[in-house]
């Protein structure tokens, strides 16, 4: 019997240092079916233009699925499977092992693949979620799930998932004469959560496609760092936030400068912010989150008491998380002052 | 020219083992890639034995410890296509838990086989058998058979790749096992050699249709309804096609490995001259065979048939083995609430086999033997003699029965 | 007797409006006490933004004539096909299904194209293919209305789409009875009488057969079951296309079954003089329309941008990138080809295209809070450009500004 390969090798995917030096292929190309300024389907661009073309592409159903290969025809131009809603860890861990089985045994060649599994909010924050928890507890395989956070149920007509924010216009939550808000749960806070309970998944992010290099190159890092990665994508979704496709962009700059978005890495747990949510956490002032919800058809309902409520709880966020937009409890005092009791011990000791 | 001489293969190893440990030998000369394990009795018990190989290093796999049934069967449908030889399995409402990703992989066309120990649906939780859950997958593309003995068990699990990797047809292929009658038991078995299985199943090789950076293909795009009935009508084709591939497997196995000579499909226990026959599938085969030895002695015409591939459903043979009947009598271990005549499922499917023939048998449907309790001695001569009534009277007085039950 | 009427529309934009038209259909109708039915084609099903999709309202005397004319999914013998957006003229290729759509395939000879446009039904015949047999080409004209899926902008298109049906098919519906129907629904006179306006002033232009866009559009066979690979399986895209001359450049693989030509409504022109090659259009391209040329511009190639306007909103220099009305257009030519055969030629196209902003002006949706207030509010005053009703008032024929 061969000897067994506990981890494989990755792909060193250095970073692409600037815009000009982007790779010209695109691993995912026109002619899907997505909406006018669709930033899901830039993401899926980004990140296949991040991986290259040694890579295998999981895509759990959801607007990535159903728009990108309408059957006939399909967009991508590196190998794509689709996999069912609440399965893009357990698609992710599938392929991994297939392809670390094959290659241990010389049935294949030996060569390290990359291998993406994608889902939306739908898929990944509710139904999929304790599938990649599960794929997160296997070091041995090397792979990244990434999920595009386009806030709703988008591909079945907008229904609320619970990444849809705090009080949002969706076909499952309209503004009534009775109930002006009928979606009163907060959002999860999903990549923070992956990282606080996965101690052995090397990897977490979030990320931003209107930053485009940044958001590719923590799709290069997850990849080279090897074993299971996950990164969570906000992405302005014109159908369902309801706004003109030209703003797109501008929309996913805004989230980030409101702070509603927090851009952070969680490498071999230690978190860094990066890109304005950096400065932003050092001090730099937030634009109000009015200017945010206001370019938004979903939120045209909104009370000035409703943004005022939602400007609130991004300041919390910030001023009163253990780590702002990452780990939502805080400390209680007893232990802040013994933590900060025993560093100065140690800075003493030392 | 010089001919190459094949090195003697080494002669079966005989073995006490159960029908899920029987299973597990298979895997193990299968050479299988990728499998994975999630709790449920009975079926865990064919992964308790898998665990065992692996940790021995008998057996060179990926041993993935799921986190629910439908991450076990989204798993492994992912690593067979892109190329790994897999093996997956649950039990009742593990196996209902895990149903969208079983529910996809024909379609897929995906030569995933799977261990089915049958076990009631909950509620209430029992562990006892019934083939209601292996059941729903039965007009879903899946290749369905159930094995009576732990040597079956082996022999058909290595039938089952061989016939679920053919280029042919790439359907997965379920094995039904009666929960603890076959799953837990343990019996004298043939374990043969991997070099007459080497000769009997070749590798997995899935060709065009293989997900890897050198053969860009995608897989599984959504579709309308320009599309959906093609696509349909090929999974018909391959599971028409099956019925062949099915027949040459067994006739390449007898020549190989000397078992499994007879009849696929059907076996026929005295029922070549019988007047009256019982008719079902898995372990039943047992009380049954005693009881119509026993009818026999007293002189009745009784014979047992076993059905051995419920899909594809072999209508020629069930016909040729009950067509010269006057009753026969289909013994369900599962229910259809409301279905015709409130008979069962089995019932149903050879009722209608039998309707194109002109002169047909009665049949009676008899639902016994559910939640894993037995059918006794007693039952099959119950069911014999109203079988022998009908036969003698022409008529039917009530066409279902529920044998066993208290009341 | 029965009557139908398709509404193609782009979907989510005017889904709304679609979805407002083809019930009015049958609310209309009901009060001539006939029976109708209203739904949307369901393959197009779930809609996106810009891509074109169908609703359709069929109307009959009783049930069983409804009946019979419901044996079809999508009625193929309309009285009535409205374009509420007039570059749906061009074509249709839902999101469904491969291949172009003439607007008039599904009308029935003898029957009506309605559009909602700017320009006048000579010029905008120039888009529509040419059919074997007589038909008419009818203008509202008017800005089309575009919103989206929360918030609509009530600019009166429904009403006023309903009050030229009664005009084009009163067999279908009456102007009195849409006119009772809407006092019903809303209870606004002021809608009822932009329905009678529009009833007034539709402009209907008769076409003959070998009038319109020569052009055979672009068909696609569906194959046999055995001639489809088992197994889901289709190829993937190549990664390049190799273009000669092109040393340097780079055409990425391109889906060659769905093109957006019919997808778009704007289109970016670009000014290959002053842009600084900063990639980002390129890079922020969610449809990767863009062909990086030998010299480094970057060439939004027709096959398959979608009309979004990010890049625009991505340019760091002003006037480089111009998002322009796809009705200006009468190809799909290469914008760069262009400007290396005759650099001063496509300077002035260029000029043409960005300063016309009469053919420019598209409305795209929800841009802030209170902006279709104020839309609507400039509509009141009366005779403002930039309104999607603002020709209410206006005389038929009578251009804009």
């Amino acid at each position: 019997m061969t000897k067994a390969l506990t981890v494989l090798p990755t792909q060193n995917l250095e970073p692409f240092k600037g815009v000009k030096k982007i790779a010209l292929e695109e691993y995912f190309t026109s002619g899907h079916r997505t909406c006018q300024g669709c930033e899901s389907a830039l993401v899926m661009k980004l990140m296949a233009k991040a991986a290259g073309p040694r890579t295998v592409i999981l895509g759990a159903t959801g607007c990535m699925y159903v728009a990108n290969t309408t059957y006939y025809s399909t967009s991508w131009v590196v190998p794509w499977m689709h996999t069912q809603l609440g399965a893009a860890g357990s698609a992710a861990v599938g392929t991994a092992a297939g392809l670390k089985a094959l290659m241990r045994k010389n049935r294949i060649k030996q060569e390290p693949i990359n291998v993406i599994a994608f889902c939306g909010d739908g898929g990944g924050a509710d139904m999929g979620l304790s599938s990649i928890s599960a794929a997160l507890t296997y070091p041995e395989y090397n792979f990244l799930i990434l999920m595009y956070d386009n806030e709703s149920y988008a591909n079945t007509d907008i229904q609320l998932s619970s990444m849809t924010p705090y009080g949002a216009n969706t076909t499952f939550s309209p503004p009534g004469k009775a109930r002006r808000i009928l979606h009163k749960r907060w959002k999860k806070n999903v990549a923070g959560m992956l990282a606080a309970g996965h101690p052995e998944c090397r990897y977490v992010a979030t990320v931003d496609a209107s930053y485009a290099l940044e958001m590719m190159n923590r799709v290069r890092k997850a990849l080279t760092i090897g074993g299971p990665t996950f990164i969570h994508s906000l992405d302005p979704c014109p159908k369902g936030w309801d706004y003109d496709p030209i703003q797109s962009h501008d929309l996913g700059e805004l989230a980030v400068e409101t702070g509603v978005w927090p851009l952070f890495e969680v490498e071999d747990g230690v978190l860094k912010f990066y890109g304005k949510s950096k400065s932003i956490a050092q001090g730099r002032k937030r634009k109000p989150v009015r200017e945010y919800l206001l370019r938004q058809g979903r939120f045209a309902h909104f009370t000035d008491e409703d943004i005022e409520y939602f400007q609130k709880k991004i300041d919390q966020m910030w001023e009163r998380w253990l780590i702002p937009g990452a780990v939502c409890i805080a400390m209680s005092d007893d232990i802040k002052k013994a933590l900060a009791k025993s560093e100065v011990e140690l800075a003493t000791a030392n | 020219m010089t001919v190459a001489t094949k090195p003697a293969a080494a002669a079966d190893k005989e073995m006490l083992i159960s029908g899920c440990a029987a299973i597990a030998q298979a895997l193990r000369l299968a050479d299988i890639d990728v499998v994975t394990a999630y709790p449920i009795r009975p079926y865990d018990t064919v992964m308790q034995a898998v665990a065992k190989l692996i940790a021995n290093g008998e057996l060179d796999a990926e041993y993935i410890v799921a986190s629910s049934e439908h991450d076990q069967f989204e798993i492994v449908k992912h690593a067979s296509a892109v190329g790994a030889r897999v093996f997956c399995g649950s039990s009742g409402v593990g196996w209902m838990y895990a149903m969208e990703a079983i529910a996809v992989t024909p379609a897929l066309r995906l030569p995933m086989v799977a261990l089915v120990g049958n076990r009631a649906l909950d509620d209430p939780g029992a562990f006892g058998c019934e083939h209601n859950d292996a059941l729903c997958v039965r007009d879903l593309g899946w290749m369905l058979t159930w094995v009576d003995t732990a040597q079956e068990a082996l022999d058909t699990a290595l039938i089952a790749y061989r016939v679920a990797e053919d280029p042919r047809i790439f359907l997965p292929c379920a094995i039904g096992a009666d929960g603890a009658f076959l799953t837990h038991s343990e019996t004298i078995v043939k374990v043969p050699s991997k070099e007459k299985v080497d000769q009997f199943l070749p590798k997995y090789d899935r060709g065009d249709k293989l997900l890897h950076p050198d053969n860009p293909i995608t897989i599984a795009p959504q579709v309308n309804e320009d599309w959906v009935m093609e696509i349909r009508k090929q999974n018909d084709e391959a599971m028409r096609r099956a019925r062949g591939v099915i027949q040459e497997a067994f006739r390449d196995f007898h020549k190989i490995f000397g078992r499994q000579g007879g009849n696929p499909f059907v076996e026929s226990y005295m029922a070549d001259d019988a007047e009256v026959i019982l008719f079902g599938q898995g372990t039943l085969s047992m009380p049954v065979k005693v009881g119509v030895r026993k009818l026999r002695e007293q002189g009745h015409k009784v014979g047992f048939v076993r059905l051995r591939w419920l899909r594809p459903f072999p209508t020629p043979e069930v016909q040729e083995a009950l067509g010269r009947a006057k009753a026969v009598g289909v013994v369900d271990r599962d229910y259809s609430f409301g279905s015709p005549n409130y008979g069962a499922v089995l019932y149903n499917e050879v009722r209608s086999a039998l309707y194109d023939l002109p002169k047909r048998p009665h049949v009676i449907s008899f639902i016994c033997g559910l939640g894993g309790r037995e059918v006794t001695l007693d039952s099959v001569v119950e069911m014999s003699e109203i079988l022998l009534k009908v036969a003698k009277t022409g008529k039917v007085e009530q066409p279902n029965y529920w044998i066993g039950v208290r009341g | 007797m029965t009557g139908s009427v398709e509404v193609v529309y782009r979907g989510i934009f005017q889904k709304h409006l679609g979805q407002r038209i083809t019930r009015g259909i049958v609310l209309a109708a009901v009060k001539e006490g006939k029976v109708g039915i209203s739904f949307g084609r369901y393959g197009d099903s779930p809609e996106r933004n810009g891509i074109p999709a169908k609703s359709f309202a069929v109307v009959a005397d009783n049930e069983e004539e409804l009946q019979a004319y419901l044996s079809r999914y999508e009625p193929s013998n309309n009285d009535v096909t409205v374009a509420v957006d007039d570059t749906l003229c061009k074509g249709v290729e839902s999101w469904a299904w491969y291949g172009l759509q003439p607007i008039n395939k599904l009308t029935r000879p003898g029957g009506t194209v309605l559009a909602t446009s700017m320009q006048s039904p000579e010029e905008l015949l120039k888009d529509c293919h040419r059919k074997d047999a007589e038909w008419s080409l009818a203008v509202i004209k008017a800005i089309p209305s575009f919103s989206g899926l929360w918030v609509y902008k009530d600019d009166h298109t429904d009403v006023r789409v309903l009050g030229a049906i009664a005009r084009l098919a009163p067999h279908v519906v009456k102007l009195e009875s849409v006119e009772a129907a809407i006092r019903d629904e809303w209870g606004d006179e002021l809608k009822v009488a932009s329905v009678r306006k529009a009833y007034e002033r539709v402009e209907i232009r008769k076409v003959r057969p070998d009038e319109g866009n020569p052009e055979k559009p672009y068909e696609f066979q569906l194959p046999k079951w055995w001639e489809m690979k088992e197994g889901l399986v289709i190829p993937g895209i190549p990664v390049k296309q190799e273009v000669e001359g092109w040393e340097g450049g780079y055409r990425p693989g391109r889906n060659p079954t769905f093109k957006k030509f019919s997808t778009r409504t704007m289109r970016p022109v670009v000014d290959f003089e002053i842009c600084t090659k900063c990639t980002l259009c390129w890079l922020q391209c969610p449809d990767s329309c863009f062909d990086v040329t030998p010299t480094g511009h970057y060439d939004a190639n027709m096959e398959a941008c979608c009309g979004c306007g990010v890049c625009e909103a991505v340019c760091p220099v002003e006037n480089c990138i111009t998002m322009v009305n796809e009705a200006a257009f009468a190809d799909n030519a290469s914008q760069f080809e262009t400007y290396e055969k005759d650099k001063d030629a496509y300077k002035t196209w260029l000029k043409g295209k960005i300063e016309d902003k009469v053919v420019t002006y598209r409305s795209h949706g929800f841009r802030y809070r209170g902006q279709y207030e104020e839309e609507l509010a400039q509509m009141a005053a009366g005779g403002q450009l930039h309104s999607g009703v603002q020709s209410i008032n206006e005389e038929p024929g009578a251009g804009p500004g």
